[in-house]
């Protein structure tokens, strides 16, 4: 058995605002990032039968998402008349058009993944994977959109003291992580 | 503890609660000075503090956003609806 599975169903949940952020400091336009990140999804599901289990879903969307981006430049880029776009991706040996169609999940970790990896946002993001999934979304609501303690306890139905110990325990949880991985 | 100590003094777990609201603006001026004053004898709870506020500007740094809602909501359906025709 593969060590890693996908489900698409729980994609969404899981992964968009990693996606996101990823693409914001890429694109720094919020309607182009939802528009690519869109396209990843779909792009990711056409080519789930090439996904071998042996990176991560995340690695493996992320690596769909870097083309994505690539393209999205190359498209800017023949609009202004700046460049010659090849629309064809793949050499002729191979079946699919669409290099995407084609992304297996083993990749090369360049010098240029490494830094990516240390990007701070996504790091945080990385470490909440490791706590509850809805207790993650608690801490995320709270600290990143800056929702106040009352909205999440009816969103969530919980009191605030329930409130203040998910967030004390995420924000500890948080804290171990990011000193592990990210000092 | 007597009525009035535990009127002035927090013990840590209060202290702690206290620390991570004042991360979120939500503690007011008579807690953060019970806080100061836990602090000022509990090394534990300074070097929790030190760390929880450490944390706080991180997480300031790092500029993390949330996609909005409505965009999530609008992903899932559309991976619902080709998964299934996948399937098929």
């Amino acid at each position: 058995m593969p060590a890693h599975t996908l489900d698409p169903n729980k994609w969404v949940d899981k992964y968009s605002d990693y996606l996101f952020n990823y693409t914001i400091v890429r694109v720094n336009n919020r309607e182009v990032a939802n528009d690519l990140i869109s396209e990843t999804f779909l792009a990711a599901l056409k080519s789930a039968k090439n996904f071998k289990g042996e990176a991560s879903e995340r690695t493996w969307l992320i690596s769909i998402l870097k083309r994505k981006i690539i393209d999205y430049y190359r498209k800017i880029n023949s609009r202004k008349g700046k460049a010659e776009v090849k629309i064809k991706y793949s050499d002729d040996y191979n079946e699919g058009e669409w290099l995407e169609e084609q992304v297996a999940d083993q990749f090369d970790k360049t010098a240029e993944d490494e830094m990516e990896n240390t990007e701070l946002g996504l790091a945080i993001l990385e470490c909440l994977d490791g706590i509850n999934e809805k207790h993650a979304e608690i801490f995320k609501r709270k600290t990143i959109d800056g929702v106040d303690t009352d909205a999440i306890c009816n969103e969530f139905n919980i009191t605030p003291s329930n409130l203040w110990v998910i967030i004390h325990r995420a924000r500890t949880a948080l804290a171990a992580c990011l000193e592990k991985n990210w000092f | 503890m007597g009525k009035k100590s535990k009127f002035l003094f927090f013990d840590c777990s209060q202290a702690a609660t206290c620390c991570d609201k004042s991360q979120y603006e939500e503690a007011n001026l008579f807690q953060k000075a019970k806080l100061m004053l836990h602090l000022a004898f509990c090394k534990t709870c300074r070097k929790f503090s030190a760390r929880n506020s450490r944390l706080t500007s991180l997480l300031k740094e790092s500029k993390l956003e949330k996609c909005p809602e409505e965009k999530k909501k609008q992903w899932r359906e559309e991976i619902k609806k080709e998964f299934a025709e996948e399937g098929n």
